[in-house]
């Protein structure tokens, strides 16, 4: 029994002991900008992608866009929609249509090249689009 | 399965531990608005414990856990004395003040030529296990139903014990439990661990699940919801949150029709229910009457194979 105790100890202690750090991996970052369109509460955004370490345009990337509320985490979602590429290297488009006006956490899925996702906190108000204040 | 249902059902799934958390205090007749605190607690721990310490997620996910649980601790040993409308107050502002101190705890360490780690009201990022051991969604889905699945059948087990009998006392008419002899300080101080321990575990699956968590997540909006998921699913069974969550999320998810107004929606449901059952659709009466149902069904089903 005591040894079994041991080993369970030592397996335990094993498990909680930190991994080599993780090896070094692409990651992507992204410029996002977004217009308010005519109809309420919808927003075309610009996405441009590029390797993080390297600054090279990410292009043939599969891009989602999906929202989040942060004052309501998980309760207020859009579904994400599908980016589409554009001519420039790296670009790409989303339209979005937001449930309400206010601070939104854009979640960018990116698979293809480079799995990832960015996080972009925006404030989306009447007529116009930028990052929230905390983001800046 | 589409990417947006895994979203869903990873939100339902992770919101669940939540509600269950508030469920455990309610069964011993507290209302807790602070449970957002333990499980912003075990999202920063267990957030810190793989993004910047590099641990496995499993121990990362525990560490989140104890780490709610001893915060529980923490707050139940002065609070826990306390009934009704002041516990319910010293919660709230013990929630408050966590997520302030968050706002104000900076702990970045440079890896791989990025800072990572919590940067006060910015937030945390980059909690990337789940992106840098290549796990699916469909896989962390499986990961959080997994860990739900096991709560509830240790919620099952709870109800059949001593401790879970004396939770229930002690929710039902705490003087007269501890005229029957129950150790009431003790036992809401091991419901307050345990509750805590669950929103720390909802916590770190969130932070995996997101990739980012910042202060302003956890403010007494999600506190009040995960009371609220309790309230309506009902106190009779640890379904009851589960139920909560399913109806909140779920159900007002794909009415999309109701998009904006879910919360004005979810606000009347939840006053409409307190007025016509107050303890919610899977109350214990009904529970009651479920399982009699089922055992007669049961035994009936046993003496026709008899015969």
């Amino acid at each position: 029994m005591t040894i079994l105790c041991r080993r369970a100890v030592l397996a335990a202690a094993l498990w909680c002991v930190p991994v080599a750090a993780q090896a070094a991996e692409t990651r992507a970052k992204a410029d996002v900008n977004c217009q308010a369109l005519p109809t309420r509460l919808q927003y075309d955004c610009t996405l441009r992608l590029a390797n993080a370490r390297t600054d090279e345009p990410l292009s043939g990337a599969t891009v989602r866009v999906g929202a989040d509320m942060p004052s309501m985490p998980m309760a207020h979602n859009v579904r994400p929609v599908q980016a589409t590429a554009e001519p420039e290297a790296g670009t790409y488009r989303a339209r979005l249509t937001l449930e309400m006006h206010g601070d939104w956490a854009l979640r960018i899925d990116v698979t293809g090249p480079v799995r990832d996702r960015i996080v972009k906190l925006m404030r989306f108000e009447p007529g116009r689009a930028e990052p929230s204040p905390r983001s800046r | 399965m589409d990417d947006y249902v895994v979203g869903v059902l990873s939100n339902i799934g992770v919101l669940a531990f939540l509600g269950l958390s508030a469920y455990l205090l309610l069964l011993t007749g507290e209302i807790s608005f602070g449970q957002q605190a333990f499980f912003a607690i075990g999202a920063y721990a267990a957030g810190i414990a793989t993004a910047i310490w590099g641990w496995p997620l499993a121990a990362g996910l525990l560490f989140g856990a104890a780490a709610g649980a001893a915060a529980a601790l923490v707050v139940g040993v002065p609070t826990l004395r306390l009934h009704g409308l002041y516990f319910a107050i010293a919660t709230l502002a013990f929630a408050e003040m966590v997520r302030l101190l968050f706002e104000l705890l900076r702990y970045q360490v440079m890896i791989d030529g990025e800072l990572v780690g919590p940067n006060g009201a910015d937030g945390f990022r980059d909690i990337r296990y789940v992106f840098q051991n290549n796990i699916e969604p469909q896989q962390f889905l499986l990961v959080i139903y997994a860990l739900l699945v096991a709560v509830l059948l240790g919620f099952a087990l709870l109800e059949r014990t001593r401790l879970g009998v004396s939770f229930r006392m002690i929710g039902v008419d705490y003087v007269l439990a501890q005229m029957h002899g129950v150790a009431v300080a003790r036992h809401k101080l091991i419901a307050a661990g345990l509750a805590g321990a669950l929103a720390g575990l909802g916590g770190g699956l969130y932070a995996h699940l997101t990739t980012y968590v910042e202060p302003r997540l956890f403010d007494v909006m999600l506190g009040v919801h995960s009371l609220a998921y309790g309230l309506i699913g009902g106190l009779g069974t640890a379904l009851g949150p589960l139920l909560g969550v399913l109806i909140d999320i779920g159900l007002l998810e794909s009415i999309r029709a109701f998009a904006g107004y879910r919360m004005i929606i979810f606000g009347g449901l939840v006053a409409l229910l307190l007025i016509v059952r107050p303890r919610g659709l899977l109350d214990e009466i009904l529970v009651h009457r479920i399982g009699g149902a089922w055992r007669r069904w049961w035994r009936r089903r046993a003496a026709k194979e008899a015969a």
